[in-house]
């Protein structure tokens, strides 16, 4: 029988399928997902996927590493109404998208598996979804956090574009009435990562590491900055926002520079 | 010939399958492929801070996320010196039983038991185990909160550290932790009684050896600085590498490992094999109840094996809490150690994990991870194998997809393995022209005559190679000389081997069929002459880079005649071998 739910594929690419796992994580919101929705591909949690029907919304999980990787993507992409980059993998590339030098990234693959060619599929750098194709919205996290999926989720089914929040760890950091780090002198990258975590890492008297990838709001100049006053070399700073900020570091850098001159 | 896929399999290390190869009466190949693209992650925390690191790795893989985070720390204390208090250890042990609890739930219930009672999954299941589905949801959330609890999030929570933990649980949590364990007991003893008792077929049977992490004072655990074996064999941690022995096959990003040239597996099945006697209380009972030899050479066992040790994960974390909660919260240890290297290994759900490390002035200079997928993947298509080839010579080929399956799902390699499509495919006939074309355009191979003359068709091997020398090919060798000479093993260890045989393969006379010498090693068609040859005389990395090309005798009675069919068959293999 035709219905009117909306059609929802979820796919994993070169990750470490912690953003499906997230999602069936959310165990008692998981059933009413599939209720409220006609969920037609979802690898992990079910074996009768379909993989021709046209999709209202794609939800994508990893970077691309291989050609293979490539044409699914190019496919899902095809027959989806709207795409979602769920995890920092799939937005940003995530850590396997360190190598920016497609040079450097050939050596290191050498290194590990020397000149074994792989029959199955052909190795590329690692790179985010929106390097191939069109990505509508991104769901940042490493992995996502399960209330902006469910809200994000609701908010699909009402027909509402995801609503993210656009300030840094810092915020809810403040709401959880942590001491701020940077007053012990312990080097938080809070400032500059997205919120959505609920700052979890600085709950437990660790700095945040930057699993969110990157902040894009207004203020991170002044958040930047913040970190230059207290000493920090920006070198380092850059070193550990790497980690988890994948192709997008350099964009990043370059947008800050050029807003602290 | 014919082709049995069974793709997007093993989560663990990304999307995997199954591929196995059927020419007439034989399964010539096997492969267990992971298709996922390579991460390069041992290469990518090179230059990092030792705590960066332990940020990074656990996101290899998100269901096995704390076993990783802990092998990392284990591994980093080891080589910076850092020794961290009971308590911290306690909440290590508690976290990783948690993981336990949540993989084990998860697997037996949802993915496993759904193959045994005849239901394509889980929530099918549901309508006549409803009881058994609700409990697993909650044993699974039950693990999944006491992950959260300890480590921060459901998944990569970065609270565990080196020295310590950011914080600790509070009493309350932990209290509540271990109330819920007692409540859990009484269903999670029917789980043994359940896994152990169903029917398991004896097809993948045969024997292997098990290895796993050897835990101190004589008790049962899932950590240790030693690994045990079933041979009884102890390996320090440290020299990790005389178990794993690692090696790059071409159809997958995720390396191999051999002990020895032996294939080897890990897991609870492994971990119950080396350490059932061991368990104490309700395991023990359990254990004295239900182990057999089956279980020493079935990997189907696993599910019993892992229902088990849910029985020692809800015995053991109420003992855990008790002793935590009696101790202090220990501070962040600190170190000033810059320079060091370390291996450290955990008992992760699927089996043994090993992290080592090396740091150089602060920063990481080496890193080397071995996966339990990776280690047994060997031992995976050899069950494959041999479930294939035993299945194809009892005529039930119609059974290898669906057993395959059981096997594969047996070693849990991760949660996707529930979900997968199987094929089977007819590949061309004369196979073996194109796979000796392509062994040819690298280097050329040694090629090795076996037979015995006067024994009709037995002797073509020998015939063929004689004629090969007669026509100026080089690198061909007769039988004894190379088992004399060690002729095999002085030929380049990088040129692949080729042997020319006849093999029984209950074929029509003269059909010629390639197999990986690998699989001709578990294949009890073939000669026995092979077999002393290949264990004295040929290095493991020349074993896995050779192919043995068998001519289905018509006779092999006494007398010097070749028959006809197999005649027909060298001339051809001389025509494709030449130059
Ligand atoms: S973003 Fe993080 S959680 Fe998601 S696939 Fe990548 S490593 Fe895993
Ligand atoms: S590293 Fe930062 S963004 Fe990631 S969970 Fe911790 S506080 Fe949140």
């Amino acid at each position: 029988m035709p219905d009117n739910k909306l059609k929802i594929g979820i796919y994993e690419l070169t990750g470490c399928a912690g953003d499906a796992l997230l999602i069936i994580d959310c165990e008692e919101e998981l059933v009413n997902i599939f209720k409220a929705a006609n969920i037609e591909a979802f690898l992990m949690a079910k074996s009768d996927n379909n993989d021709e029907v046209e999709l209202d919304v794609a939800l994508v999980e990893g970077s691309v590493s291989t050609e293979k990787e490539l044409e699914e993507l190019r496919k899902i992409r095809k027959r989806s109404k709207a795409l979602i980059a769920i995890g920092i993998c799939a937005g940003l590339g995530g850590m396997q998208s360190y190598f920016l030098d497609d040079k450097d990234w050939a050596k290191n693959l050498k290194a590990v598996y020397g000149g074994v060619e792989m029959i199955h599929a052909k190795a590329l750098p690692s790179k985010p979804i929106g390097d191939f194709v069109k990505v509508d919205y991104f769901l940042p996290g490493c992995p996502i956090g399960k209330e902006q999926f469910l809200s994000t989720f609701a908010r699909l089914l009402a027909g509402n574009p995801p609503e993210l929040f656009r300030f840094p760890v810092c915020v809810e950091c403040k709401w959880h009435e942590n001491d701020c780090l940077l007053n012990k002198n312990i080097l938080c990258l809070g400032p500059l990562t997205a919120a959505g975590c609920g700052s979890v890492c600085v709950n437990h008297n660790l700095p945040c590491v930057g699993c969110w990838g990157p902040s894009e709001e207004a203020n991170r100049t002044a958040e930047y900055k913040l970190l230059l006053e207290k000493g920090y070399d920006p070198a380092l700073i850059k070193n550990k926002m790497a980690n988890f900020s994948g192709t997008s570091i350099t964009q990043f850098f370059a947008r800050l520079k050029g807003e602290t001159k | 010939m014919k082709k049995i896929t069974i793709e997007h399999l093993a989560r663990l290390e990304g999307n995997g399958g199954v591929t196995a190869t059927i020419d007439g009466n034989v399964v010539t190949d096997v492969k267990f492929l992971v298709n996922e693209g390579p991460r390069l992650v041992e290469r990518l925390t090179l230059g990092k801070t030792p705590e960066e690191d332990v940020n990074l790795v656990p996101r290899i893989c998100a269901i096995c996320t704390l076993s990783h985070k802990y092998a990392a720390i284990r591994a980093m204390e080891k080589a910076l010196k850092v020794n961290v208090g009971p308590k911290v250890k306690l909440i290590r042990e508690l976290m990783h039983l948690g993981e336990m609890v949540e993989s084990h739930a998860l697997h037996v219930f949802y993915l496993a038991l759904p193959d045994y009672v005849g239901f394509p999954n889980a929530i099918a299941m549901a309508s006549k185990f409803p009881f058994e589905v609700k409990i697993a949801l909650e044993m699974k959330q039950y693990g999944n909160h006491i992950m959260k609890t300890v480590s921060g999030r459901y998944i990569h929570g970065e609270n565990p550290v080196i020295g310590g933990f950011g914080k600790f649980p509070s009493r309350d949590e932990l209290v509540w932790i271990k109330n819920r364990a007692i409540q859990f007991m009484p269903f999670v003893l029917k789980t043994v009684k359940l896994f152990a008792e169903l029917p398991y077929p004896d097809v993948p049977e045969s024997e292997t050896l098990y290895a796993c992490c050897h835990p101190p004072d004589k008790k049962y655990g899932i950590v240790g600085d030693e690994i045990i074996l079933s041979n009884g064999d102890i390996i320090d941690v440290q020299d990790y590498k005389n178990l794993t022995n690692e090696f790059i096959v071409p159809h997958s990003f995720c390396k191999r490992s051999q002990y020895k040239g032996k294939p080897y597996s890990v897991g609870a099945l492994a971990r119950v094999n080396c350490l059932g006697e061991r368990f104490e209380g309700e395991a023990r009972k359990m254990y004295k109840k239900y182990f057999n030899a089956r279980w020493t050479k079935n990997p189907l066992f696993n599910n019993a094996a892992q229902a088990l040790e849910l029985v020692y994960a809800f015995e053991r974390i109420p003992g855990v809490v008790d002793e935590a909660v009696k101790l202090p919260d220990e501070p962040l240890v600190l170190y000033s150690q810059k320079d060091g290297k370390g291996a450290g290994a955990v008992e992760a759900p699927r089996g043994t994990l090993f992290h080592a490390y090396e740091v150089t002035k602060g920063l990481v200079s080496h890193t080397d991870i071995i996966t339990p997928t990776a280690q047994n993947a060997e031992d995976i298509e050899r069950y494959c194998y041999i479930t294939a080839q035993k299945l194809l010579e009892s005529g039930q080929e119609e059974k290898i997809k669906d057993r395959m399956d059981l096997v594969i799902r047996s070693f849990d390699p991760c949660i996707s393995c529930s979900v997968h499509t199987v094929q089977v495919k007819r590949a061309p006939e004369e196979d073996w022209k194109t796979k000796i074309a392509a062994l040819k355009t690298d280097v050329s191979p040694v090629i090795i005559g076996i037979g015995s003359p006067g024994h009709s068709d037995d002797a073509v091997g020998l015939e063929l190679a004689r004629r090969l020398r007669g026509q100026g090919v080089k690198e061909v060798w007769i039988e004894d000389e190379a088992l004399e000479k060690s002729g095999a093993r002085e030929a380049d260890e990088r040129r692949p081997l080729l042997f020319l045989d006849a093999v029984d393969f209950g074929e029509r006379p003269g059909k010629i069929t390639i197999m990986p010498l690998q699989h001709a090693a578990w294949n009890a068609v073939l000669s026995h002459r092979l077999l002393p040859l290949v264990t004295s005389q040929i290095s493991f990395d020349q074993l896995k880079n050779s192919y043995i090309l068998g001519i289905q005798p018509a006779s092999l009675e006494d007398g010097e005649q070749i028959s006809e069919p197999v005649r027909l068959a060298m001339e051809q293999i001389l025509e494709q071998l030449k130059n």
